[in-house]
């Protein structure tokens, strides 16, 4: 009896992959330049979230609805010229995210005015500021030390609000030291926010805040994170198939890396530490399909003996079809909640894979084994041009 | 059936009923509401026959709400000051010796100690002799400079860090915040983790500020706290004497707190049996202090402090409590006034090779040091860090400039090694300041936890429900043989988590829906493997055999590279990304077992004779 079967995509399909490889890498290449360009501050940049850019975030949810704009005038008129403000999600929630580039307050011309305040009532022997640190000035003072309330009113006389002075052990035994901490970006926006839409009751449900040295340095593990993978991976191919695959491999887990980024830079979405889970994970979800087109053609290598390496490829290329667009479309089902009802973060990382997923199937058709062909023809051009020149033939010794 | 298949179904039954087992804790965890979860309700509700009741799969902070903080350690300040410290001991030091100098500052930007004179290679010689293991000399106009070794230096940071974990780790303890985490990492951070905690500003205020140490000598003498025996339970013992555990309060039920007695040596000679409250922890201690031993302590003369004891129990097990100590109010002295200490090993006769803590003061220190050693002899002098009494050794003779702690003898030298360096710690955190400020923060209000839960679980229960239908009506019976291994699957990662006491954060919510999308594409390949060697005209039974063999390298490669992915980000990541690539690797590796063992297990028993039928 005929074996029968319902199949999503119908088998025996003699699609030319090889064939179309041109079009597809002119197609990609284009896709992955224009991100890539997109991707530079000069043109347009990626949105990048507190993680690597450094600075607040704030997400507040209001007791009804209220204009991002307005929300976004009370927060500039703080001084805060950078601020961004966006819906989170759903309308009816009345949430939105606030984000200013800045993590401290104090610009350099104010800790100048403060420390000149301060000099003028207490000698100062020395002072200490940090940008990266942000509202916080160390004082160490000449002479008797003075009362803590002291030091406050001296540096609010400067007109800077001051949260605390705290008493420190000073650099030598038996001395004090000041540190004066001065208000902060979050405790200045929720009183701002709380004072003007005081009728829509905020709430500051979650703040992140992360320094400039820190993001940079996330900024570069999160790009070698990625590196380390993709290099891991194709290593890992090339010991269980044939270095000949590598290249391959690399170029179509550039290739889904960027298509993926693709998604962050022109949606305008945030993109940070999960944005970088997303592609790592996408760079080890695609090659399982690479992955099932290789077995097939080194099972089929076995079987055709003569038979050309791109009629190979596009034979076993169709023969897994089916699957490895079934898998894809297993994996991308698994999302269809996250994208239904996710939020946020959780929506992107959600939508992000379903982009990766796609263009890891696509690349593995018309990009990763496509790519093995060239790369056999270069070969077997180099071989053939070495084999036309002129041979010395060789001398043999009696 | 070959006899092969009833040893892997038995595997397959043993895990599954594990599985189940070990998720008794986490049932019964996440059935109490989110206020009770942290604490005693939890432990009371577990029955006795669960496993590990503490290992229990965790919400992340992102979650439950709770502070996240990544402190970073100023040790360059920290650097300054020991420097600047040197300098007035080095003054103090070449006074004492006699060697010409005009002066001694710090200099460089605070890294090196500057000396001026006309006497260069005297003082080099003398300051060598003094400190050479630690200084070496460059030149400088007008004198000589010194600079820490490279190796002290780098030693000194590292204590400095250590020192600035000891002090938070006090305060989050005093909190009573149920299962912190603090950590150390690189770059001189510490990462602090609250869950449950609501109250950001208090947390960055009590955190960033430096550790207070201070001295108070122990009012042994006075008899106020024997009234306490009539209105306190004497505390349980073992029958070796030990302290029974735990004590009356809220683990056993009853008051907080309990009576004993400890043997003081008295200053005018002599000895005498003084009452110590004891309770299970501070938050108890504190609370006994306040209802029943505050009252009869004048607070002008006499001020309550409460020290933790850690010691080995009947089971062999370490165990700790909190007692109280009868201390004056005054603090003689601040730890401001010490330059240094450190662990060292005893030299001299009686203690020789026992682990000391040596310690150096200023000079306008040792002069306090001197006259409050020479008062109060025989008395014992408690180190108060942070409000703890971290130890009240008795003091045994005049300490001006240099003094010396020893320890308490009868235990292993590696406990008192690890005592010394901690007593060592402490008087360094008084005497050197490493402050510091946070570098990262996160916080998540306690409202928003609860509704990303459910969230989460309707669109991980969504996205399970559409990739079950998608199998089941595509591929009919194999399609739910593969179901019946993807319900396991989640059973068994859910499962791996709990015994791991893992955290599930909602990047890992959003991971172990995709890892059942991706458990599934195993099985999407055997089937398809499947039916591509029945239209090839081969039996049932055969198809199924070559449908496992044949792809089973292919499901383990594809496997693995998105588990070296997984790997690679759990290194990076912290905090949720980490929940996602720790949620993402168990579930890769739960899904080979149910799609290669599992699924194979049952489409054999189904095709197990030759004419066998199979939709797929």
């Amino acid at each position: 009896m005929q074996f029968k079967s319902f199949d999503l995509v119908p088998h025996g399909t003699k699609i030319d992959f090889v064939g179309k490889r041109h079009i597809a890498v002119v197609l990609s290449l284009i896709a992955n330049l224009a991100v890539i360009a997109w991707c530079f501050p000069a043109v347009h940049g990626l949105n990048l979230g507190v993680d690597f850019a450094g600075g607040t975030e704030m997400q507040v949810r209001f007791g009804k609805a209220v204009d991002p704009a307005t929300i976004r005038n009370a927060v500039e008129a703080l001084d805060f010229k950078d601020a961004a403000v966006q819906t989170y999600g759903p309308e009816s929630d009345h949430s939105y995210l606030i984000r200013v580039g800045r993590i401290a307050l104090m610009t350099e011309d104010q800790v100048k005015r403060v420390v000149d305040a301060v000099n003028g009532k207490f000698p100062v022997e020395s002072w200490n500021w940090n940008k990266d640190i942000g509202d916080k000035i160390d004082f160490q003072f000449k002479g008797a030390p003075p009362a803590t309330a002291a030091v406050q009113a001296a540096v609010e006389a400067a007109s800077v609000r001051v949260r605390e002075v705290r008493e420190e052990a000073g650099l030598t035994a038996g001395t004090k030291s000041y540190a004066v901490i001065t208000q902060g970006i979050q405790d200045k926006v929720e009183r701002e926010l709380s004072s003007r839409f005081a009728d829509a009751k905020p709430v500051v449900e979650r703040v992140e805040y992360v320094g400039p040295a820190v993001g940079r340095e996330l900024q570069i593990q999160g790009f070698k994170a990625i590196v380390y993978a993709m290099l891991l991976i194709v290593v890992y191919v090339g010991l269980r198939f044939d270095f000949r695959f590598s290249p391959g491999v690399i170029i179509a887990l550039i290739h889904d890396a960027i298509i993926t980024l693709g998604f962050f830079a022109f949606s305008g979405r945030e993109f940070n530490l999960t944005s970088i889970a997303v592609i790592l994970t996408v760079i080890g979800y695609s090659v399982n399909d690479t992955v099932v087109v290789y077995d097939r053609i080194r099972e089929n290598q076995g079987k055709y003996k003569g038979k050309s390496l791109a009629d190979l490829v596009n034979l076993s290329i169709n023969e897994v079809l089916g699957r490895t667009f079934l898998t894809s479309f297993a994996t991308a089902l698994s999302l269809v909640g996250l994208l239904a009802i996710g939020v946020g973060t959780i929506f992107d990382f959600a939508f992000a894979m379903l982009i990766g997923i796609i263009s890891g199937t696509y690349s593995t058709w018309f990009i990763a084994a496509p790519m093995t062909i060239w790369l056999e023809e270069r070969a077997v051009r180099r071989k053939a041009g070495a084999a036309s020149a002129p041979v010395q033939p060789a001398r043999v010794a009696k | 059936m070959e006899r092969s298949w009833y040893w892997r179904v038995a595997l397959i039954v043993a895990v599954a009923l594990l599985s189940l087992y070990q998720l008794v804790p986490s049932w019964f965890y996440f059935r109490l509401p989110p206020a009770e979860r942290n604490g005693d309700a939890y432990d009371k509700s577990v029955p006795r026959w669960a496993p590990n009741a503490a290992k229990h799969l965790n919400l992340g902070l992102d979650l439950q709400g709770g502070i996240h903080l990544a402190m970073g350690v100023d040790v360059d300040r920290a650097v300054k000051a020991k420097v600047a410290r040197r300098a007035d001991e080095i003054a103090d030091f070449l006074k004492n010796k006699n060697v010409p100098f005009a002066s001694v500052a710090p200099a460089d930007g605070g890294m090196r100690v500057a000396v001026k004179t006309d006497q260069p290679a005297q003082v080099k010689d003398a300051v060598l002799e003094g400190y050479g293991q630690e200084l070496y000399a460059s030149d400088a106009p007008g004198g000589i400079a010194f600079a820490f070794r490279e190796k002290v230096l780098g030693d000194f940071k590292t204590k400095a860090v250590e020192q600035a974990e000891k002090t938070i780790r006090n305060r989050v303890d005093k909190w009573g915040v149920s299962e912190p985490d603090i950590k150390r990492k690189a770059n001189n951070q510490i990462q602090i983790q609250l869950p449950g905690f609501k109250d950001p500003e208090k947390a960055k205020e009590l955190l960033g500020r430096t550790a207070q140490l201070e001295f108070k000598i122990a009012d042994d003498e006075n008899p106020v706290l024997d009234k306490l025996q009539g209105q306190f339970p004497p505390c349980p013992r073992n029958p070796d004497g030990t302290m029974k555990l735990p004590l009356p309060g809220s683990d056993a039920g009853g008051e907080p707190g309990c009576w004993t007695v400890e043997g003081i040596e008295l200053p005018a000679g002599g000895t005498r049996q003084a009452t110590v409250i004891v309770a299970n922890n501070r938050a108890e201690l504190e609370k006994a202090i306040q209802a029943k031993v505050a009252p009869l302590v004048d607070p002008a003369k006499n001020a309550i402090g409460i020290g933790e004891v850690t010691a080995t129990g009947e089971t062999g097990f370490k165990q700790t409590w909190y007692r109280t100590y009868l201390l004056r109010a005054k603090t003689e002295l601040t730890g401001d006034y010490i330059a240094d200490a450190r662990a060292a090993v005893d030299q001299s006769g009686a203690g020789q090779g026992k682990p000391i803590v040596i310690f150096t003061m200023s000079p306008e220190g040792a002069r306090l040091m001197e006259k409050l050693t020479t008062d109060n002899m025989h008395r014992r002098m408690a180190t108060v860090l942070d409000d703890k009494v971290e130890t009240a050794p008795y003091i045994q003779g005049r300490i001006s400039s240099n003094g010396q702690i020893t320890l308490g003898s009868g235990r292993n030298i590696q406990d008192m090694f690890s005592e010394a360096n901690d007593i060592a710690l402490v008087l360094k955190a008084g005497a050197l300041p490493a402050p510091v400020t946070i570098f990262e923060e996160r916080t998540v209000g306690a409202t928003l936890g609860p509704e990303l839960v459910r969230k989460g679980t309707v669109a991980a229960l969504i996205g399970l429900a559409a990739v079950l239908l998608f199998m089941v009506l595509y591929y009919r019976a194999s399609g739910f043989v593969a179901d019946v291994a993807l319900v396991l699957n989640g059973f068994l990662v859910l499962a791996i988590m709990s015994m791991i006491g893992s955290t599930l954060t909602l990047p890992g919510i959003a991971g172990f829906v995709l890892t059942l999308g991706m458990a599934v594409d195993a099985n999407v390949l055997i089937n398809e493997r499947i039916r591509e060697e029945l239209r090839g005209g081969r039996t049932v039974k055969q198809a199924v055999q070559q449908g496992y063999d044949k792809v089973f390298w292919t499901i383990v490669d594809s496997h693995v590279t998105t588990l070296v992915a997984g790997v690679v980000l759990m290194q990076y990541g912290s905090g949720p990304v980490r929940g996602f690539a720790v949620t993402l690797i168990i579930g890769l590796i739960a899904s080979l077992f149910t799609s290669i063992v599992v699924t194979r297990a049952i489409m054999e028993y189904f095709t197990r004779h030759e004419t066998a039928r199979l939709s797929v």
